[in-house]
């Protein structure tokens, strides 16, 4: 028994092998002294591999395991929660590879090893990741074919083979759970802990937020229309409306916003204040493929009518959605090109939050801003008078100083750089201490139309932030002073306005963004970016295409037929494995005179008389006339038979084999004459 | 002369037992140097001194009867003295070629390892071509002709290995083995085996012999057989387990021996079983192991039982 519990040599490198694929790609997210120590106990390996060190003896091993669970405690501090937990996996991963003695070990190794790269996926779903998931997952299969096989074997790349190739066996499987199995809501929610790394907008509005942005070539959404993509400066892709001013942030007004009669969701009776805006003029349709955010707003174009359900329009005309974007989705969007709603009036309650200013703020601004107010004739000559002066000695950059207290002051009168957000909130500050009802919107402008594909794809660094102001008898009327001061961010692109500036793509030192003047790679990413987009869309947005596949197939979607089909379908899926075993298995006989011999033989075999296969059929005859004298003459005549159609090229005995075998029943002669039958 | 089917085993039997009565209790062995002969081909025999190499070869000469000298291989012996030598003659004031032993129907190399390679390489044209090149000028050798080499086994003191090429040249090799028991002790109760000798009587004429060669080629080995022998020869190409695989003539001479065997046994259509019977005498001496073990005999039975015979 020992010797089949010992775990062979060379099976114990595979496994190595599975363990660097698996752990590697989580360095990214772990914390460094895992990746530390999981290098220790691969270098350990190695050794006790080349015979150079021992296995570590039991006070080491509980020496390791206190250290890695110190450590576990001390940076996260809990254990609850996605990071700590693969963390903790992987910890483990590495002390059971340290010990691993026998087979037994090593198939926990195996198990640990299948569970880490899958974990892979909680972090991220892309193309990249999903290939080297899959990667790994044929590396650990490999580790577990190497552990079964004996070093009597030569060939060191066979558990290699064997690992893809069971993988392979596993993929028709694989592909019939993907397109079936229900997407389940999970059972219990585990804290994604979000730590600063990733991008994205945030629900409030600082200066320096977008700058922040603007660094990133992340992709944040991507756009498919149904009819021809509208010219940049129509893209405003309206995400958050924020109304409210601490002196410095800028926030939604939550309390009205989303109160429930301010909230129209698809499917409901549109409410008074949409009654105009839908069905009036012209409209575009398309669908968006957000990247997670964890949020629970949306990015449309104005004025957004919801098409999926689950979404929902406010009274501001963004859009949000039930649930957080926890993962890629997609919603389809119709927007009217109306104008809002005229007679729209705002209450005195709204008038005065889209006024109010904390008091002690920007004193020179608020002075000068009550003064012009009284110079200009109507709203819209002051909206002209501050565009202009922004138009003529402003600079717009992605470095701007640092401001103050004062920050509207400093950047209007004394900087004069500042990004979009800089503009536009102090271009709404202006307005509010000129009287006028005033708030900033955050979201993307413009896009990269993938010309080849017809697909817009807004990145991080097309975040914008612009203004609306209340013009009585228009409504929200948008004004974007970034427009005044730099049109081209508007028209072409802000890679175009701010290529050469420092920091920027400095958040994606890899990004092929950097190289957008070399033709070739130009191409290269926009191919890669469609690649990512059919992922994103098919795969990982399958959910949506599910349902309606689904209703399709089945008729009606209950419970007990998608479990018929899944069970019909991993049936079907695996046929063709089936098939090929059986191919491999039986040699292919052309001959039917085969064929017949081989039922006979089969038929023998049936009684417990098999022929080995380097028996020839007179001397296999002689030991079954040995073993069973009741049925030595049909034995005799079908080999005689046999060899004279086979060998003796008797052309007509191949008639007389074929009569011969179908009269064979050994059984039921064995029945008969069981008495003869010697031991 | 056209001999059927059922008389050609009789006469087949007929030789058998008229050697067997030199060789007590080895009717496998005898048949098998038939089907080597039969199949045009050369033997070689493989044993300890005093089992009856010598024997054997005589029994079959005479009872063959056919031509036959005899060289015993010693470690001066020169390749003239194999070929023959031409003599000045003072009557006619000539050279004139005095044929060595070569030139008879049936040549019995006794040890032939004995000798050195040059000596043994003597041979070599000989027996694949059926003729001797002496002094320039090449004559042919009387037909039929065999060559029946024994040798001791090569551990022995005093040996010069065969090599791999003079050893493919031989069809067939044999090791005889002690004489079970029953056929002992018949042999240590008979008389003189040199006396024995002296009483068989030829059985064939030279001119019977050689249209039961021609017969041999007549036997049919069907698609089916060729299969099977390509698998086998296939398997010890591929399985490593040999150094080197069967080469071409190997499977030749298979073929050529299986189609013997199944005329001695009176078929006029080879069998599994016929190759099977023939393949540790022509195979074995061919196949050299691949590890540290000297031969592949027992090896040469794993190679049967492995591939499939359908």
């Amino acid at each position: 028994m020992t010797a089949i519990r010992q775990l062979p040599r060379y099976g114990s490198l595979w496994l190595l092998i599975a363990f660097v694929a698996s752990v590697l790609p989580h360095t990214g997210h772990l914390p460094p002294w895992i990746s530390v120590a999981a290098a220790v106990a691969v270098a350990w390996r190695v050794q006790i591999f080349r015979g150079a060190w021992h296995y570590p003896g039991r006070w080491v091993k509980f020496a390791l395991l206190c250290l890695c669970l110190a450590g576990l405690v001390l940076v996260y501090g809990r254990l609850y929660g996605l990071e700590p937990m693969v963390a903790m996996l992987v910890a483990a991963y590495a002390l059971k590879l340290l010990e691993m003695r026998d087979k037994r070990d090593a198939l926990i190794v195996v198990y640990l090893g299948f569970f880490v790269a899958v974990s892979l996926c909680l972090f991220d779903q892309s193309l990249v990741t999903a290939a080297i998931v899959l990667f790994a997952l044929a590396a650990v299969t490999a580790g577990l074919a190497g552990i079964h096989q004996t070093d009597l074997h030569h060939r060191h790349f066979r558990p290699a083979m064997t690992g893809a190739m069971l993988l392979g066996q596993a993929l028709p499987l694989m592909l019939v759970l993907f397109l079936v199995m229900p997407r389940l809501p999970p059972l219990w929610s585990v804290p994604m802990q979000r730590e600063s790394g990733t991008t994205g907008m945030s629900d409030t509005l600082s200066p320096g937020d977008i700058t922040q942005l603007g660094r990133s070539a992340e992709v944040a959404f991507r756009v498919e229309f149904a009819d021809d993509v509208p010219p940049r400066r129509r893209l405003y892709w309206r995400g958050l409306v924020l109304s409210r001013f601490d002196g410095r942030t800028w926030s939604q007004w939550e309390s009205w916003t989303y109160a429930r009669d301010n909230i129209h969701m698809h499917g409901e009776a549109p409410p008074h204040w949409l009654a105009g805006q839908w069905g009036t003029g012209t409209s575009v349709a398309y669908r968006v493929t957000l990247e997670p955010t964890q949020q629970h707003w949306l990015y449309s174009l104005p004025i957004p009518q919801p098409l999926t359900a689950g979404t929902g329009v406010t009274r501001n005309y963004s859009l949000v959605r039930r649930e957080p974007v926890v993962s890629e989705t997609a919603y389809r969007v119709r927007s009217w090109q109306a104008r809002p709603d005229a007679s729209d009036s705002l209450s005195p309650l709204r008038r005065r939050v889209e006024t109010h200013l904390p008091a002690g703020y920007n004193p020179r601004t608020q002075r000068i801003a009550r003064q012009w107010a009284a110079e200009a004739d109507d709203t819209e000559a002051l909206v002209r008078r501050v565009l202009d002066t922004f138009r003529r000695d402003f600079f717009y950059t992605l470095n701007p100083p640092a401001l103050g207290q004062h920050s509207v002051d400093e950047f209007l009168w004394d900087s004069r750089r500042g990004y979009c957000e800089h503009f536009a909130s102090a271009f709404a500050f202006f307005m509010r201490a000129a009287g006028v009802p005033a708030r900033v919107v955050v979201g993307y402008q413009g896009g990269e139309h993938h010309r080849a594909e017809n697909y817009l794809i807004v990145r991080q660094y097309d975040a914008h932030a612009w203004a609306e102001v209340w013009l009585e008898g228009s409504g929200w009327v948008r004004v974007d002073p970034t427009v005044a001061v730099a049109p081209e961010r508007i028209e072409r692109s802000v890679v175009d306005v701010l290529e050469g500036e420092e920091g920027l793509f400095s958040a994606s030192p890899l990004s092929l963004e950097r190289f957008r003047s070399v033709a070739w790679l130009n191409t290269l990413r926009l191919r890669l970016d469609y690649l990512d987009y059919l992922w994103t869309k098919w795969v990982l947005g399958y959910r949506e295409q599910q349902q309606s596949l689904l209703g399709d197939l089945l008729g009606r979607v209950e419970p007990w037929r998608i479990a018929l089909f899944l069970l019909a379908g991993a049936g079907l899926a695996l046929l063709p494995v089936l098939a090929w075993c059986f191919v491999q298995a039986r040699p292919a006989f052309t001959r039917v005179e085969d064929r017949w011999y081989r039922h006979f033989c089969d038929r023998l075999a049936g009684i417990g008389l098999a022929r080995e296969p380097g028996e020839a059929p007179g001397d296999f005859a002689r030991r079954v006339a040995v073993r069973e004298p009741a049925i030595v003459e049909p034995v005799k005549g079908i080999t005689e038979a046999y060899e004279r159609c086979r060998y003796g090229g008797d052309r007509a005995a191949g008639a007389e084999l074929k009569a011969r075998v179908r009269r064979f029943r050994p059984r039921w002669s064995r029945l008969f004459f069981y008495k003869d039958r010697k031991p | 002369m056209n001999v059927p089917v059922h008389n050609t085993r009789k006469v087949m039997d007929t030789i058998v037992q008229a050697v067997a009565t030199v060789l007590l209790g080895k009717e496998d062995q005898i048949r098998l140097a038939l089907a080597c002969l039969l199949a045009r081909g050369h033997l070689l025999i493989e044993d300890l001194p005093g089992m009856g190499k010598t024997t054997l070869a005589q029994g079959l000469a005479r009872a063959l009867g056919l031509s036959f000298s005899r060289i015993q291989f010693t470690s001066d012996l020169l390749p003239a003295d194999i070929l023959g030598i031409s003599v000045y003659e003072r009557n006619s004031g000539e050279f004139r070629f005095h044929p060595g032993p070569v030139f008879s129907q049936l040549l019995l190399a006794d040890e032939i390892n004995r000798t050195t390679p040059k000596t043994q390489s003597a041979l070599l044209e000989a027996m694949a071509e059926g003729q001797a090149t002496v002094e320039g000028e090449t004559r042919p050798l009387p037909r039929p002709f065999f060559v029946i080499a024994t040798q001791n086994p090569v551990t022995q003191a005093g040996t010069f290995p065969l090599p791999e090429s003079q050893q493919d040249r031989f069809t067939a090799c044999l090791s005889l083995g002690y004489p079970d028991p029953a056929a002992e002790r018949r042999l240590l109760e008979g008389g003189d085996p040199r006396r024995l000798l002296d009483r068989i009587s030829p059985c064939l004429s030279a001119e019977q012999l050689q249209h039961f060669q021609h017969a041999v080629s007549r036997i049919t080995a069907s698609e089916a057989i060729i299969d099977y022998l390509q698998r086998l020869i296939q398997y010890t190409r591929t399985q490593g387990e040999f150094e080197h695989g069967l080469s071409p003539r190997a499977g030749l001479a298979l073929l050529q021996c299986a189609r013997a065997w199944a005329m001695i046994a009176g078929r006029h259509y080879v069998v599994p079983e016929d190759v099977q019977a023939v393949f540790p005498a022509v195979a074995g001496h061919r196949l050299q192991g691949a590890g540290v073990t000297a031969t592949g005999e027992g090896r040469v039975e794993q190679v049967l039982n492995a591939v499939d015979v359908l």
